[in-house]
């Protein structure tokens, strides 16, 4: 079995889900290898969970007021501040058979793959069933997925460097919420790549590569343009649409 | 029937994810969202459960309700983690309060 690898990609929000469920969808037709790709937002944006609220997670004025998108993921779990410089993304896109049928089992798999990277960075992380990756108990990677009866997508976010302040004016919690004394206790939740190793945004894109793909057999190539005109379409219908943003 | 109801509920399920219950009632429910970071697979099929809570008399046991929500993904393979029917009954029992 032969990946499609793609190197780290800068796309927006709604393209950024979009090139996701592209591939997704070529992949189970059999036109696409099985495909893991990394990538970043610009700009920095908030996803929430497929069954969450918009309006109860995220503070929209305050995300207009700092020029930070909003979208809903095509995967369920909670909401997720993606800034720009301060985290990799990662998906995994292959056919059931390859990973597993049995979900948690995938993700755990997967998850993995995150470990492996950080591990060769000297980070000992660890997976924290149900979806997360934690250090000294800290969550450091969030992962979400979705799948057909034959096809998984897995995606997941890597902590670079922590931005408390904005996560906490973008996701919806009150005032008092961002007061010192609660920013120190998320510090205390939530960790980052910078915490362990003095090393770039680069570098963390270059460990987590090799730990995805050792001892698999893969190419790196980017997109078809069947997959990228479809993404396009999805963009423009689908993930900037409010209908689909708000739904719940 | 006066003006509907509203009923909102929100818990962590024990060693899983936060429901989230939304509905409008009177005896019976009259419109139910049910919010969260859990999974659940197909996810269209939330919508299902959804319906089929439609014109459930509020007066329903939490046993009946969860073994409602349970039948129906065992009928439509619907698979769910970090949640479960019996959460979703103890949420729309508490949106109630009852």
């Amino acid at each position: 079995m032969k990946w499609r690898v793609m190197k780290l990609e800068v796309h927006d929000a709604y393209l950024n889900m979009s090139i996701d469920q592209a591939i997704m969808e070529s992949v189970e037709a059999g036109k696409s290898a099985p495909t893991i790709r990394f990538y970043k937002w610009m700009p920095s944006a908030v996803s929430i969970g497929r069954f969450q609220s918009m309006q109860e997670e995220v503070d929209i004025e305050k995300c207009k007021e700092l020029g930070v998108s909003y979208i809903r993921r095509a995967t369920g779990g909670g909401a997720v501040y993606h800034s720009n410089s301060g985290e990799i993304t990662y998906s995994v896109i292959a056919p059931v058979s390859i990973i597993s049928k049995d979900i948690r089992e995938s993700y755990r798999i997967i998850c993995g793959w995150v470990i492996d990277g950080l591990s060769k960075l000297g980070i000992n992380a660890d997976f924290a069933p149900i979806n997360d990756i934690v250090v000294d108990g800290k969550k450091i990677s969030g992962n979400a997925q979705t799948r057909s009866k034959e096809i998984i997508l897995q995606h997941g976010t890597i902590l670079y460097n922590l931005d408390i302040k904005t996560m906490f004016a973008v996701l919806r919690v009150s005032e008092e919420k961002i007061s010192d004394k609660l920013i120190k206790s998320a510090e205390d939740r939530v960790t980052c790549v910078k915490n362990y190793a003095d090393i770039s945004l680069e570098g963390l894109y270059e460990r987590l590569l090799e730990g995805f793909t050792a001892g698999k057999e893969f190419e790196i190539n980017s997109c078809t343009e069947g997959e990228m005109k479809r993404a396009n379409a999805l963009a423009k219908s689908v993930y900037s649409s409010d209908s689909w943003n708000f739904d719940r | 029937m006066g003006a509907a109801l509203k009923g909102f509920a929100k818990f962590k399920v024990p060693g899983g994810k936060l429901v989230e219950v939304k509905l409008k009632y009177n005896e019976s429910i009259e419109s139910i969202q049910i919010l969260g970071d859990f999974f659940l697979y197909p996810e269209d099929a939330l919508n299902d459960i959804e319906k089929s809570l439609l014109d459930l008399n509020i007066g329903e046991s939490e046993d009946k309700i969860a073994k409602l929500v349970d039948e129906l993904a065992k009928r439509k393979s619907i698979t769910m983690i970090g949640i479960t029917p019996s959460a979703i009954a103890k949420a729309i029992k508490m949106a109630v309060g009852k």
